[in-house]
């Protein structure tokens, strides 16, 4: 993951311990598994430390003039046993550690995902969701793995470099002690490499994407480099990002190709140097076998030890993207004593609305009108008049700055937002597909629709005839967001959709796409039907549902400039009446 | 020439003669390690008095195999991976070359994103298995090899007692690498199910917000997250009991022989060595140690065995893919006599033009039949879907045509040499597509030996120049994602001035004004009328008031003619033209 890219607006830095106290707060519920699994590490640490005594005393018993097989065999079984648990233990413990991990990633993904649920579209159009998405997938995973795996490995490494060096150290003081400078130095080198390495993959990474942002780029516009015979050139700048990927590619294989094998070296050279003082300290032959096991026991952790400080930082860092998130407020939320209205009539009333989506750039301005329940009403005008930001106000999308917007007779602010968004159906512009069934995209996964219900909305929109040709009816599976249906039976989908919802405002913004013209008549024939509903709005594109509305609101720059009636507007030769020549007599 | 991979290796062939060589000295080196600590134990327990003198001259011979395994390593590495890098590119680079010649058709077909990937993780896959699979099975063969032979020359008895658990552990490893392999697979699965759901509900949060399904929402995100956990568990719990098999199989061999040898250990210090089918088993504990020490060096490359089939047969689709990406047919040739269009007067003549793009059975142009004159400017109209943008595309040769259906200069345009063709002709496209690139790059796109005079011009010509100029970086203004966005217009105007700077016979503007206000495109088009003059111009527009001027103008509908012929004519004979110009009027008073 690019974690540039990644970034949100508002993201900040949050001091270290915040972050600590705030990440301790998931944990806690999986503190009795933690604390088991942290005493079962420990054993773990101990046994494995303790395993190359027992080769080390069966050396020096074989070494024994008179041997004891008896007991060398003895010990062998017990060197078995011990292994067999520790492999036991290793297996109960991380298991123990996976199971809560797993448990806190998915309350914590639960939590995120209804959070970004509840924030405002204004919110969301702030976002962009592919970051929104990596926090609830890959962020909440990786800050987890701060307490199941980052620490957990640490703490186990750090405690057996400690374990095997104080063995060590009581086998013979004076070996470990010649060892130290070993061990320092071999952990500098894995950090300086660590440091370096992190560099060199970040400028691979680097390199990577700017090959792939070349080659999209590049496919795509594949066309104008042929027409513009410009094949040769593009053949160079793309030799010059691959041949920079590849010499990149090599600085990561020349810095392993120089690190592995001088820790290799390292390790052989301190195996020379432990047998020959060995001998000199007088050690046994057992005791020298021992350090001869220990010090490969002791290597892997040393030079894991630095990677786990990036890995430290990396848990860190997703952390605190989290909290950064959850640390924004939804905006719209519901007043505390907002009340439930069962059943709406459907008036709905402007009163002097103005609002802007950025401060001071006015889509409304002081927009004032009523419809009455049961009355359709028309919103033309020009693109980017407000026709749409009216609809969206109505179901409290946005807040409005100046004036209030009521439904019968009540504002809207002190309605609750979820049975306010229940009575009015809205049928948006781009009609939005699932994945899955032609079903589950009516009834949006909802499985208290009976088929019958189904079957009956689909008939009162027109859309039965289009679905009962699918091979599959209505478990037809929608292909890439609706690829395999036309723009027009879509919008009936749409309205199908809204239909079994039982709402009592409708609220619609025609397709402007070409439709052909059989399923226009069924969409038509729909909207009639779907009038005597309730109270219905329409961003109007077509002709037919201009022709029938009860009222036709004429909008210029976010502002009323004529309404009434099709045929009055007509007979006043104003602004809607050339509006009208121009966009439905084409 | 059909390239496979191993024409790729051949031309690298001594980088990985000298990597293999290095990796087999390394495996060589590695063996001897052991025998150091048998040689030390033995001299401790026999304890002679100049140990000391012995184990410096040992300790010299350690340093210098470690000296030799350190160089080895490092040259390995640097060989091999060097080699499979050199490949990985090599191959891309011919990858590019070849989609380069691929025509448009291809493109259509054919998704960005999956062509993408096989320039990424399929190539790489090749790397992986030329790089790392070469070390990893060279490792497996020769280490293996040279650590079984040295143990057979201990003792054939403890080789065998050894060997019986390992290939358990080959056996064993190959079993696990397929069945984790698989879980992985189904594990990622079901992450890419957990990020698709959530990209999908976020995308599609108004829905989800307008029928106030934001808690049923949730709950099936819980479902997808629980079945997420799930399989992570499945695949850590699977994982990490194969490492415990792994480790209780190399346990049991290990005590196996620690309790045996020791015994026979034991036998032979008693001077009466165990004896199985006449066979005397004679051990040390220094042998001990050392034979422990080459079984130790065994297993690695017996579980690597799995890791490397994995490699190849990840490697074997993947080259597969590449394969029949750079078979593919290049449509787009030219004919076997192509000629050269030199000195190029502009006479461009439709005869009976009939076009189907291949994947539709609807004729995009039907029987299209008229004659541009050389110098002439010409505009097209037409609604749409009515052909404009198909004539472009037949004119640019993106498609093939049929034979003597469009003249240039009365040469059939499938005799004109391709890049040839191309040269002649001025595109402004209808997508003002840019390249991320600086304003004065994408400029003189096609033209890279243009001065900063001419490129200044063409902005001029194009009406740019002030705007560019505005930018606080000028003409470096970098333009795309990583740079500033352009409006349409602007965009658009850009595209114009990088055609222009061709300065070509034929100029050909796809709808390219439609983004520019009224008195921009006023401007553009007197550029057009004054610098454009007597050369061949074709401009396609939505709007009548960009070709109200032209020469004549091209009505098309429906794929055919409905008029060609001078705009005071045209409001006479054409309707469709008739109907833009009084929409244009209405508009104008909006």
């Amino acid at each position: 993951m690019n974690e540039e890219l990644e970034k949100l607006k508002g993201d900040r830095k949050l001091p270290l311990s915040v972050i600590i106290s705030r990440t301790l707060r998931y944990i806690k519920d999986e503190k009795g598994s933690f604390v088991l699994s942290l005493v079962l590490l420990m054993l773990n640490v101990v046994l494995d430390s303790v395993t190359p005594l027992f080769t080390s005393k069966i050396t020096d018993l074989l070494v024994e003039d008179n041997i004891n097989i008896r007991l060398i065999l003895d010990l062998v079984f017990v060197s078995f046993a011990i292994m067999c648990i520790n492999q036991l233990f290793l297996y109960i413990e991380s298991q123990i550690l996976q199971k809560s991990g797993q448990r806190i990633i998915y309350r914590l993904r639960n939590e995120i995902f209804e959070h970004i649920e509840n924030m405002s579209l204004n919110q969301f159009n702030e976002m962009p969701v592919g970051s929104l998405v990596t926090r609830v997938t890959s962020y909440t995973a990786s800050m987890s793995d701060l307490f199941t795996g980052v620490l957990v490995r640490i703490l186990r490494d750090f405690t057996t470099i400690v374990g095997v060096y104080a063995i060590m150290f009581y086998i013979s003081p004076s070996l470990s002690f010649s060892m130290l400078g070993i061990v320092v130095t071999v952990f500098v080198i894995s950090y300086i490499f660590s440091k370096t390495v992190k560099e060199i993959f970040r400028k691979e990474r680097a390199c990577i994407s700017d090959l792939n942002t070349f080659l999209s780029e590049n496919l795509a516009g594949m066309k104008l480099t042929q027409v513009f015979n410009q094949e040769e050139t593009k053949d160079e700048q793309f030799c010059e990002k691959n041949d920079k990927l590849r010499k990149q590619r090599f600085n990561v294989t020349k810095a392993f190709g120089v690190y592995r094998p001088l820790i290799s070296f390292i390790y052989n050279a301190s195996i020379a140097l432990c047998f020959y003082l060995g001998i000199r300290y007088g050690l046994s032959a057992g005791e020298i076998v021992a350090f001869y096991l220990y010090l490969s026991k002791f290597f892997n952790p040393i030079q894991n030890l630095a990677d786990q400080l990036n890995s430290l930082q990396r848990a860190l860092t997703a952390s605190e993207r989290i909290f950064n998130l959850l640390d924004v407020k939804p905006d719209v939320l519901d007043k505390e004593d907002a009340i439930y209205i069962e059943k709406f009539k459907g008036k709905i009333e402007f009163r002097n609305v103005w609002f802007a989506y950025k401060e001071d750039n006015w889509i409304l301005k002081d927009v004032s009108f009523v419809i009455e329940p049961g009355d359709t009403c028309a919103f033309v005008g020009a693109t980017g008049a407000g026709k749409t930001t009216i609809l969206s106000l109505i179901v409290r999308n946005y807040e409005v700055q100046k004036g209030e917007i009521l439904i019968d007779d009540i504002n809207i602010n002190d309605i609750q937002i979820a049975c306010l968004r229940r009575a009015a159906g809205q049928m948006l512009q781009d009609v939005f597909l699932f994945s899955g069934t032609i079903k589950d995209n009516i009834t949006l996964y909802d499985e208290s629709f009976t088929d019958e219900e189904i079957r009956e909305a689909c008939i009162y929109v027109n859309a039965d005839s289009f679905i009962d040709r699918l091979p599959k009816g209505v478990d037809e599976e929608i292909i890439e967001k609706g690829e395999n249906l036309s723009q027009g039976q879509r919008q009936l989908l749409s309205f199908a959709r809204t239909v079994i919802h039982r709402p009592q405002i409708l609220i619609l913004d025609e397709a402007t796409a070409n439709i052909d013209t059989e399923t226009e008549v069924l969409i038509q024939e729909s909207l009639e039907k779907m009038k005597s509903i309730g109270t219905m709005l329409v961003v109007a594109h077509r002709l037919s549902t201009i022709q029938h509305a009860d009222q036709i609101i004429v909008l210029q720059n976010g502002e009323i400039v004529e309404r009434g009636d099709h045929q009055a507007l007509l007979k006043n030769r104003g602004y809607y009446y050339k509006l009208y020549q121009l966009q439905f007599e084409n | 020439m059909k390239k496979t991979v191993s024409y790729y290796v051949k031309k690298y062939i001594w980088l990985f003669a000298i990597g293999i060589a290095a990796d087999i000295m390394v495996d060589l080196a590695q063996t001897y390690v052991p025998e150091f600590l048998g040689a030390i134990v033995d001299i401790v327990s026999i304890g002679s008095d100049n140990a000391l003198m012995e184990v410096s001259g040992l300790m010299k011979k350690l340093l210098l195999i470690a000296l030799i395994l350190m160089a080895g390593r490092a040259l390995m590495r640097f060989a091999l991976m060097s080699a499979s890098q050199r490949i990985e590119a090599h191959i891309r680079h011919d990858m590019f070359r070849k989609a380069e010649r691929l025509s448009q058709r291809y493109y259509h077909e054919n998704k960005i994103g999956t062509i993408m990937s096989w320039f990424s993780s399929d190539v790489e896959a090749i790397e992986e298995f030329t790089g790392w699979g070469t070390i990893m099975f060279t490792d497996a063969l020769f280490l293996s090899a040279v650590s079984l032979i040295k143990m057979l020359k201990m003792d054939v008895l403890l080789s065998a007692i050894a060997v019986t658990p390992m290939l358990g552990l080959i056996i064993w490893g190959n079993r696990v690498e397929k069945i984790m392999s698989d879980k992985w697979e189904e594990r990622q699965k079901q992450f890419d199910r957990l990020y698709d759901f959530t990209q999908e509900t976020f995308t599609g949060i108004r829905v989800i917000k307008a029928f106030v399904k934001e808690a049923q929402e949730l709950k099936a995100f819980s479902k997808v997250a629980k079945d997420n956990a799930d399989s992570n568990l499945e695949f850590a719990r699977l994982s990490i009991s194969f490492d415990v098999w792994i480790e209780m199989i190399i346990g049991v061999t290990i005590t196996l022989l620690l309790g045996l040898g020791s015994y026979f250990v034991y036998r032979t210090s008693l001077n009466n060595p165990f004896i199985l089918f006449d066979h005397a088993v004679v051990m040390t504990v220094g042998r001990l140690m050392t034979f422990i020490g080459y079984v130790d060096t065994l297993i690695w490359p017996m579980i690597a065995m799995g890791q490397i089939m994995q490699m190849h047969s990840r490697f074997r689709t993947s080259s597969q893919r590449i394969y029949s990406f750079l078979d593919q047919e290049e449509e787009i040739r030219d004919s076997e006599n192509a000629i050269e269009l030199t000195d190029c007067k502009g006479k461009i003549v439709f005869n009976h033009l009939s076009f189907a793009y291949p994947d539709s059975d609807i004729h995009s142009l039907n029987d299209i039949s008229f004659e541009i004159k050389p110098g002439e400017m010409i505009g097209v109209v037409g609604k749409i879907g009515s052909g404009k943008s198909t004539l472009v595309n037949s004119l640019l040769r993106l498609y093939n045509i049929e034979r003597g259906t469009i003249m240039i200069d009365d040469i059939d345009l499938m005799d004109i040499k391709i890049k040839s063709l191309r040269d002649n002709i001025a595109y402004v496209p209808q997508d003002n597509f840019l390249f991320s690139d600086n304003i004065k790059n994408n400029i003189s796109f096609a033209r890279s030996s243009a001065s900063m005079n001419d490129i200044r011009a063409a902005a001029r010509f194009a009406d740019v120049d002030d705007n560019i100029l505005a930018f606080s970086e000028g003409y470096e203004t970098v333009t795309g994602e990583r740079g500033v966005t352009l409006s349409g217009g602007q965009k658009q105007r850009i595209a114009i001035a990088r055609a222009y700077i061709k300065d070509a016979p034929i100029m050909i503007m796809d709808d390219s004004v439609s983004a520019v206000d009224m008195k921009t495109e006023e401007t553009i088009l007197n550029n057009i009328y004054e610098k454009r003059k007597g050369r061949t111009t074709i401009i396609i527009a939505s709007r009548v008031s960009t070709v109200a001027h032209l020469d004549r103008i091209l009505v098309l509908k429906d794929g055919k003619v409905e008029a060609f012929d001078t705009p005071e004519n045209l409001l006479k004979i054409s309707p469709t033209y008739e109907r833009m110009v009084y929409l244009q009027k209405l508009e104008s008073e909006l």
